[in-house]
């Protein structure tokens, strides 16, 4: 049988050991640190494959991201004079919730940020705080191979031919979901916060299919599961040139925004290199790399897109005015209300 | 056989059956997911790729998850051992006043949800300045990690003949002798149990690893949760079946090393 031996030696070095390991981190200390948040997916593979290693070259600074969704929770348990992040990338619902704590600014320095003078104007709009620097149009994925026409407004949905085989999503937990409900408030009643029309015009919408996440309707668009559903460009785009049968189709009243917006929390201590790293996701090479690596549209006026890019993105001045953006502020301070009210209507 | 036994026998063969079935078709439709070339899950599958797998081993980003997770959940079996162990022959041996409110405290992570543990060792090493090290993920998950490896070496314990110490004792061997010779080596199902759970528990961990881990260093749960978000494609069954050959690999050494019968008496 082993004979276990446990001497002084051993025991001190096992504890120098490990001393070194929890101390290691102290090597990087007097390098600047920028804590900000990230996605998953080819976004994150661009963005930390590539743009963050420019950056942290560029700025001779080590930049660390959270990907580990939901942030706005873990900012919020964090002290205002030391967030968790220095820079907060999410999407801006999130942002807006974030603002009316104050864990984010309302409005970001156009003298410290200087591309935020480049951006078309929806970017940085009254239904923004901070800025948004990409943008997806939420409109309608639906499928080619089944003998459908286009779709060409957002009513088309409720076309009784869809019944059980139109898609959109589990409204409390997703954006997009929440957008449609407003968008269902402008088409059918007097506008974006018509609750009592958007609720009357979900009830008309059933059967449909509900998702959580995009990535699940676009799978679901892929397998036939639904043959229309709620989408952004981009999470049709993506399959360009992998001969998939479905298509991308913006209303003629207008697409949604999905901004994804960037913003500096009040308490930094590194607010000189937020500024700067928020300046450089502005900048035109970094909005081309990510628009062309995830199909988003730029916010940047400068970025010229390769061909197949610019004929379907949002960049220019006519495209970017059939961006619908909604007042998150307005939403938020009712969700719980309305969470009860759909829930309540899609069980039913 | 007679005839009515025979019948019993096929009853219960068919229910057995049924069983493993219902255990393993989840893994079968997974394998089927990952050798599907097509990006989305579609039955019947339209033919055998390994083009998941590839990208999977090929992308930095799972690579590195998959080996922090491997890492954090190996400390954490060494520690949830130790910890587990020691703590389980406290209760039954000590004779401790209250031993019972302490079995209930040691199990009482199993109890909370999962997410508010992760929240609330998540606020206090941020009000204690912490911030969010790899070794705090280790405590992390060594806290719900214990209760298994208590749990099991417990039940070891429940019919532990301590006459055998005893015997050893009188014979002359110093106490930390019959700890390593005697209670050790009797006690070790159970603490390899635990030990497997603790590895489980860790290595598939995601509610506490949402708050706990380190910044531009996610473990791989929180890399497939995020990953879903945005491409669900067979990338994930791929990695599903890694963690799952993974799992095996773990049972199937363990029974080279301490023969997995030594469990089934438990």
């Amino acid at each position: 049988m082993t004979k276990w031996t446990f001497s002084r030696r051993t025991f001190l070095q096992g504890t120098a050991a490990a001393a070194a390991t929890i101390a290691a981190p102290a090597v990087h200390a007097q390098t600047p640190v920028l804590k900000t948040t990230a996605w998953g997916g080819k976004w994150g593979e661009v963005l930390k494959g590539q743009v963050i290693p420019a950056f942290e070259k560029e700025h001779k600074c080590k930049v660390e991201t959270d990907s580990a969704f939901p942030y706005y929770p873990k900012l919020q348990a964090t002290p205002k004079n030391a967030p968790l992040y220095d820079v907060l990338h999410t999407n801006t619902s999130e942002q807006w919730q974030a603002v009316v704590e104050g864990l984010v600014e309302p409005k970001l320095s156009a003298k410290d940020i200087p591309n935020l003078a480049d951006l078309y104007p929806y970017a940085t709009s009254d239904k923004i705080c901070g800025v948004s620097a990409f943008t997806s149009a939420i409109g309608f994925g639906y499928r080619t191979d089944k003998g459908l026409s286009e779709p060409k407004s957002w009513k088309d949905l409720a076309d009784p031919k869809f019944a059980g085989a139109r898609g959109s999503y589990i409204i409390p937990v997703n954006s997009l979901g929440q957008m449609h409900l407003m968008m269902l408030g402008k088409i059918y009643g007097k506008g974006l916060t018509d609750l009592d029309a958007a609720y009357k015009a979900l009830e008309q919408l059933k059967p449909i299919k509900m998702y959580d996440f995009t990535g699940g309707m676009e799978k679901a668009l892929l397998s036939a599961e639904v043959n229309i559903g709620v989408l952004h460009d981009s999470g049709i785009y993506r399959y360009d040139g992998q001969n998939q049968p479905i298509a991308f189709a913006a209303p003629s009243e207008g697409v949604l925004s999905l901004e994804q917006v960037w913003n500096i929390t009040p308490g930094t201590k590194m607010r000189e290199l937020a500024n700067q790293y928020i300046n450089f996701i502005l900048s035109p090479d970094v909005q081309k790399t990510l628009c062309e690596a995830v199909w988003y549209s730029p916010s940047n006026k400068k970025v010229k897109l390769g061909a197949n890019y610019d004929a379907k993105l949002y960049n220019t001045e006519a495209k970017v005015a059939q961006l619908i953006q909604v007042d998150w502020k307005w939403y938020n301070e009712r969700k719980d209300d309305i969470d009860a009210r759909v829930t309540r209507i899609l069980r039913g | 056989m007679s005839k009515r036994f025979g019948g019993a026998h096929a009853a219960y063969l068919t229910l057995n059956g049924a069983i493993v079935a219902f255990l393993l078709l989840p893994i079968a439709i997974v394998l089927v997911f990952a050798l599907n070339p097509t990006p989305y899950i579609a039955f019947p599958p339209v033919g055998v790729t390994l083009r998941w797998f590839v990208k999977f081993f090929s992308s930095p980003e799972f690579m590195n998850a998959l080996w922090l997770s491997i890492y954090v959940a190996v400390i954490v079996v060494i520690l949830s051992t130790v910890i587990g162990a020691l703590c389980a022959l406290a209760i039954a041996r000590g004779n401790l006043p209250g031993f019972r409110l302490l079995t209930t405290v040691f199990l009482s992570p199993l109890m909370l949800p999962a997410i508010l543990t992760g929240l609330a060792l998540f606020q206090l090493f941020m009000l204690a300045g912490l911030g969010r090290p790899v070794w705090g993920l280790v405590v992390g998950h060594t806290l719900v990690a214990v209760p298994y490896v208590l749990r099991t070496t417990l039940a070891v314990l429940q019919n532990f003949d301590r006459r055998v110490e005893e015997a050893a004792a009188m014979l002359g061997a110093s106490p930390s002798r019959v700890f390593f010779e005697v209670t050790l080596p009797l006690i070790r199902p159970g603490v390899i149990a635990g030990g497997i759970f603790a590895f489980i528990v860790s290595f598939d961990q995601l509610p506490i690893s949402l708050f706990l881990v380190v910044p531009s260093g996610e473990t791989l749960p929180v890399v497939l949760l995020n990953y879903i978000r945005f491409d669900l494609d067979g990338a994930i069954a791929a990695a599903s079946m890694v963690s799952i050959v993974l799992a095996l690999t773990a049972v199937l050494l363990l029974e080279r090393i301490i023969g997995l019968r030594a469990y089934v008496r438990l």
